[in-house]
């Protein structure tokens, strides 16, 4: 470049303004770039990276998402529902579902290019995301499936085997909580008790007023059915109960399971991640499953299951077999046959997501615990009731006794009831229904007794106006002397 | 809505759809001829299945609790007419045919653990079975005592029944020495090199040779061949919606012929419906996205606006792919692995030896060649010569023809192949 003065006015020195325009845009482009590098290793394409991108966010409180920006978000909720259920079903914020979108039509544009040359990575990166999040030691421990079920077949089905193969012998046990979920109860009938293995149910009380309760019963139910020198395999224990909700200490059962000789333990842990703390070395269960579109803002639907480092965890597979059969559970669930699998790879999107929120997915969890006790306690004041296990144990979810008036009596009871709540109050939230104790008298005598509980769920979405729906239309109900008997 | 009302032949009541439109979102640069591997899927259709992504996210209890049994209830009944099938129970609705084959295979496992089977009886199965396929044996019938007979075919292949007779051959192989057969596992279309199987001889095959039970694997199938399941005659049989039936990623059907059988298959993923009945079992198996099976409606729609529905679409995409396979083959000088009336919407076009195709990774290599160098997407299969082959061609281009295709695909590839093969490359000059 000549270094001759350029007149002004001709073409010469217009291209020289022109040019020293350009090389200035490149630069300001170029500090962007390494600016958004340094606040996120993965935009490098750095998949190994363990690093948590919050770790790195120099944010101000500013620039903190907005309470518009929330209701942005999650605008495509139904309106004039009181959505109080974040448990049964979790949520999805729009930026989330326009990221899954996006990998959704990559893998449209060009699907061969995606499976060959995207998705294993894409996998990977949630792998090693959510083994951070988790404090597991090593990403080869950590698998990604569909869902907490789906996490129950893959361990009950190894537990199949070795009865099928003479490992364990007619008879051994699996132990499980009598409030497991539904679906893992029909799990341990096909995969345990169709092998020949016998289970074991613990009861453990509700409502609850402390961890020692659950510990005591725990510790007790589990001596009596290892009576008769029955070995017990495999001990199934929630991290948080589905119903009633309840926080389980899972640290001091584990604890227990091994003094008593339990061979392994499975956390299932359902509703834990993004709701609760999650540390699985510390928690030091063999296999620990958490669902991340309940409470960790995936869209549906995707697990984790991790599975500490063991000979057993060699043997491990996913029930539908692909081309990755014996490679590790890790790499064969990663392929299970052409589907969708978009769910899994918005994760780090996610990890964006909840970094928005003053103290990130840590603030989150804390601030919907203090809003859920805070609402669960407005509601029990109102109805006269009370709460069904101390703020303490309850994680973003509270069971609230429901006025006895409405004689909550069946499963069925409990179902027509949320039904009506959602046709005809516009609330949507799950009751439970609490059977008689053995002692108790039941009969016509409903005096102050809570027979159902409502399980109400508090997700950055919620405001108090969709509890006051929910205490109002239960107010309505017992002021028109409904009771489930005579809904419509 | 009854489809058929806008099965009009001359399509006088529908415009046709603008294919230009429905496939705008195909990568623009890439000659897509394979269609086999993952399918397509048309705009209007994904477009419909947001919707219903977004009806969950609304208000999913209300979804779950009044919606989604109902939808999957309907996809489900036109299943059943589009095969052929007698009742809706024998439809279940699985994510593929891998989901399926383990279901079937599963069930199998128990029945070798209750005693019902002796260790050693057997599974009969083609050597072309897809590779998932030959896992999930592995996995649940060789670990649970079974023995697999594979049955080798013969490629290129020329008739009916050579194949015919090769599977008879096979059938007395494995009954000798009083051994039972418990299941065949037969390809409708095989995967690699594709072939169309003439199932309803096997099927009958296998019945006059006692074989226990009978599952096809018609992964291609349904939008590519006709299916006519009681025809076929089958007590299992499974195809991917989303491969030639214009749905999303990922929906099949499993056919269970109505059986004391049935009551006893169960979904591996199991939860709160175990015991209610497979179709019920797989239409609840945990929170999941269950979209793509919910669209088969608007799916009808969209073929149904085609020149003869999916029936048209089936025989033009036959009559192009064999078209543009012969064009190939005389460009190329090489020929047809298969002849046309065993190709269904895809073609085995042998490709010129010079380029040195000796082994499978070499046809992976040259794949991903022609992706990244000259951005066609087309597989390549390798086939091991016989003994004694004079200058034998080992390497076979799978191409496929669906609606989207143009023959401009086909001459990028035709002179793809002719610069690589004016280049002198061939795979061992090619990097992993």
């Amino acid at each position: 470049m000549d270094m001759e003065p350029l007149a002004q006015g001709t073409p010469k020195r217009r291209r020289w303004v022109v040019e020293k325009r350009e090389k200035k845009k490149k630069k300001k482009k170029k500090k962007k770039k390494k600016r958004e590098q340094m606040e996120d290793p993965q935009a490098n394409g750095d998949h190994n990276h363990n690093h948590i991108p919050k770790k790195l966010k120099l944010s101000s409180p500013s620039s903190f998402i907005s309470d518009s920006e929330i209701r942005q978000e999650f605008a495509h909720h139904q309106l004039g529902i009181a959505r109080i259920n974040n448990g049964s079903f979790g949520s999805c914020p729009a930026s989330i579902i326009a990221a899954q979108k996006q990998w959704q039509l990559r893998f449209l544009q060009q699907p061969d290019d995606f499976f060959f040359n995207h998705l294993q990575n894409g996998i990977l990166r949630s792998r090693t995301l959510i083994t951070s999040l988790i404090n597991a030691d090593h990403v080869d421990e950590v698998s990604i499936v569909d869902n907490a079920t789906t996490a129950a077949a893959i361990v009950l089905q190894h537990v199949g085997w070795a009865f099928a193969e003479g490992r364990f012998q007619k008879g051994d046990a699996v132990v499980m909580l009598h409030c497991a979920f539904q679906a893992v109860k029909k799990s341990i009938e096909a995969y345990v008790t169709r092998a020949g293995g016998s289970v074991i149910v613990v009861q453990l009380p509700f409502p609850v007023h402390s961890d020692q309760e659950i510990i005591a019963e725990f510790r007790k139910g589990l001596a009596m059915g290892k009576a008769h020198g029955r070995k017990v395999r495999l001990a199934i224990i929630d991290h948080i109960t589905s119903m009633p909700c309840v926080v389980i200490p899972v640290r001091e059962l584990v604890q227990i399971c091994r003094e008593e000789g339990v061979e392994q333990v499975f956390v299932d842990a359902a509703h834990a991640i993004g709701s609760v703390h999650v540390d699985v070395k510390e928690i030091g269960a063999d296999f620990y499953v958490s669902n991340l579109h309940k409470w960790f803002f995936c869209p549906p639907s995707v697990a984790f299951l991790y599975c500490r480092k063991s000979p057993i965890a060699l043997d491990l597979h996913h029930p539908v077999v692909s081309h990755e059969y014996g490679n590790g559970l890790a790499i064969e669930s990663a392929w299970i046959g052409t589907r969708d699998y978009s769910s899994q790879l918005v994760v780090p999107d996610v990890l964006d997501f909840v970094n928005r929120f003053e103290g990130g997915i840590a603030g989150i969890r804390k601030r919907n615990h203090d809003a859920v006790v805070r609402m669960g306690e407005l509601l029990a004041r109102a109805w006269g009731t009370h709460l069904g296990s101390p703020p303490e144990m309850c994680p973003s979810m509270a069971m609230v006794g429901l006025p006895s008036s409405l004689r909550i009596s069946s499963d069925d009871d409990a179902l027509k009831l949320r039904t009506h709540l959602r046709d005809h109050f516009e609330v949507e939230v799950p009751i439970y229904y609490q059977a008689l104790k053995d002692g108790e008298i039941g009969g016509d005598n409903w005096d102050g007794r809570v027979a159902g509980y409502a399980r109400i769920s508090h997700q950055v979405y919620n405001t108090v106006d969709d509890y006051l729906k929910l205490r109002d239309a239960i107010n309505q109900l017992v002021k028109d002397g409904v009771t489930c008997n005579n809904l419509p | 809505m009854a489809s058929d009302d806008h099965h009009i032949p001359n399509g006088s009541t529908t415009t046709p759809p603008d294919i230009q439109f429905e496939f705008a979102h195909h990568d623009p640069a890439i000659a897509r001829i394979n269609n086999g591997s993952f399918g397509s899927c048309p705009s209007s259709v994904i477009s419909a299945q947001q919707d219903w992504q977004l009806k969950w996210l609304q208000q999913p209890d209300d979804f779950y609790f009044n919606t989604l049994k109902p939808s999957i209830l309907k996809a489900r009944l036109i299943i059943r007419d589009l095969i052929n099938a007698d009742h809706v129970e024998e439809i279940s609705i699985v994510d593929n045919a891998t989901t399926a084959a383990a279901i079937v295979l599963q069930h199998v496992t128990w029945s070798f653990l209750s005693s019902q089977f002796q260790p050693g009886d057997a599974a009969i199965i083609l050597h072309y079975a897809y590779g998932a396929v030959k896992k999930s044996l592995q996995a649940y019938v060789a670990r649970a005592g079974g023995q697999i007979i594979e049955v080798k075919l013969p490629f290129p292949v020329n008739s009916d029944e050579e194949i015919i007779q090769e599977f008879r051959k096979a059938l007395e192989l494995g009954r000798m020495n009083g051994r039972k057969i418990r299941l065949a596992l037969i390809d409708h279309i095989t995967s690699m090199p594709s072939v169309v199987i003439p199932v309803k001889e096997l099927v009958k095959m296998c019945r006059e040779e006692d074989v226990d039970q009978i599952f096809v694997d018609g992964a291609h199938s349904i939008g590519c061949v006709d299916i006519d399941v009681k025809d076929i005659g089958a007590d299992y049989y499974t195809s991917n919606l989303h491969k030639w039936f214009f749905c999303p990623p990922a929906v099949a059907f499993l056919y269970c012929k109505k059986s004391d059988i049935l009551n006893q298959l169960h979904h591996p993923v199991v939860s709160h419906e175990y015991g209610n009945g497979l179709a019920i079992e797989s239409s609840w198996i945990g929170t999941r996205d269950y979209s793509a099976q919910l669209v088969v409606p608007e799916v009808m729609d969209f073929v149904n606006r085609f020149d003869g529905g999916i029936d048209g679409i089936k025989k033009r995409n036959h009559e192009k792919v064999v078209e543009m396979a012969i064009m190939l083959a005389k460009a190329w000088g090489t020929h047809l692995g298969v002849p046309p009336h065993m190709c269904s919407s895809m073609a085995m076009v042998g490709l010129p030896a010079c380029l040195g195709i000796f082994s499978h990774s070499d046809g992976l290599k040259l794949r991903a060649y022609l992706r990244d160098c000259f951005k066609v997407e087309v597989p390549i299969y390798h086939r091991e010569p016989e003994k004694g082959e004079d200058s034998p061609i080992t390497g076979y281009a799978r191409i496929s023809h669906q609606v989207y295709n143009t023959v401009e695909d086909y001459y990028k590839f035709r002179d793809a192949v002719n610069k690589l093969v004016n280049d002198g490359v061939t795979c061992a000059f090619l990097s992993d």
